[in-house]
């Protein structure tokens, strides 16, 4: 029970920090913190195999949020 | 044990729930959304249902592209 | 509880010094891959930190690369053995087309995680205290603060170079 409960803190800690960062491209560093502790959760709550997929989703589904995001914020998509 | 974690998943999901009410830029808004959605998953999947949660991890980033799609039109 | 503790404490240190490895001898910190990267990059040059530094903790947000594989593949190990750690390459692998990335840092990273990880279970540190280490290595980099870490990579770039 170690583990989750230092994923789950660390977390928590991340929250804190995206909502007392006042610039929006740092606050997607600590985002990312946060994505991390989730999907380390994710497989620590549930030891099964469908748990690898599900924390695999999160992780690449958060991560192309967050790109979409700094794009976006850097002036958008270069259209080609 | 448990319900010390149920409770600080419980709390992430509301410091992204407020902070989405309280900011006024879109993007800071978006950002909330995705701490909502990262204190969300683990109740559903503490209850087993693992199909529905990778169901919500596809499908959220999808919406945020369409909301900024439709926001930049109005910021820039 | 103590002795899990620091079973933690080394994972971790492994975990960093793996995925920093990884990183850096792929050449991530060089330039940003996308334009996102780019504006994480400028922004913690702005506020006093390494340029390359920065775009290397902007490539770790906007693309699933070394850090994201050792994770994965610690989350396989635990869950299906060695198999299940083959098959988290295989989704870093997607997830990086996905992304629009060229790197194969990912991939890498993630086989040669899931063998470390592996080899760590023989030596009594199971896979979950793993999965723990990983996510405190990652909190490390971008967790505590930005200028500070940003110069310890830049550093790190230098020596390579």
């Amino acid at each position: 029970m170690i583990p989750v409960l230092v994923c789950a803190g660390i977390g928590l800690y991340a929250a804190c920090r995206v909502v007392l960062e006042p610039e929006t491209p740092r606050k997607l560093l600590y985002l990312s913190v946060l994505n991390f502790a989730v999907a380390g959760s994710i497989v620590l709550l549930v030891p099964d195999i469908m748990a690898l997929f599900a924390a695999a989703a999160y992780f690449v589904g958060s991560t192309l949020e967050s790109n979409a995001i700094a794009s976006t914020w850097a002036g958008g998509v270069k259209r080609t | 044990m448990m319900e010390y974690i149920i409770a600080i998943f419980g709390i992430i999901a509301l410091i992204g729930a407020f902070t989405t009410y309280l900011r006024t830029s879109p993007f800071d808004k978006l950002i909330g959304v995705a701490i909502m959605t990262g204190g969300v998953i683990p109740f559903v999947v503490i209850k087993g249902y693992l199909d529905v949660a990778i169901v919500i991890a596809l499908v959220v980033p999808v919406t945020t592209i369409f909301m900024l799609q439709a926001s930049r039109r109005g910021m820039r | 509880m103590l002795g899990e503790l620091v079973n933690i404490f080394i994972a971790a240190v492994l975990c960093w010094l793996l995925f920093i490895v990884v990183d850096v001898a792929f050449g991530l910190p060089e330039k940003g891959g996308v334009s996102g990267a780019d504006a994480i990059a400028s922004s913690v040059d702005r506020a006093g930190g390494d340029l390359n530094g920065g775009s290397m903790m902007g490539n770790i947000v906007c693309s699933p690369d070394a850090s994201a594989g050792t994770l994965l593949a610690a989350c396989g190990v635990y869950a299906a053995g060695v198999g299940g750690g083959l098959t988290a390459a295989v989704l870093v692998f997607i997830g990086n087309r996905i992304c629009h990335d060229p790197g194969y840092a990912g991939t890498t990273g993630a086989v040669l995680a899931t063998f470390m990880v592996y080899g760590l279970g023989m030596a009594g540190i199971t896979a979950a205290e793993c999965i723990a280490g990983m996510v405190i290595a990652i909190l490390t980099i971008q967790g505590i603060s930005h200028v500070q870490a940003s110069r310890l990579l830049g550093k790190f770039w230098g020596w390579r170079t």
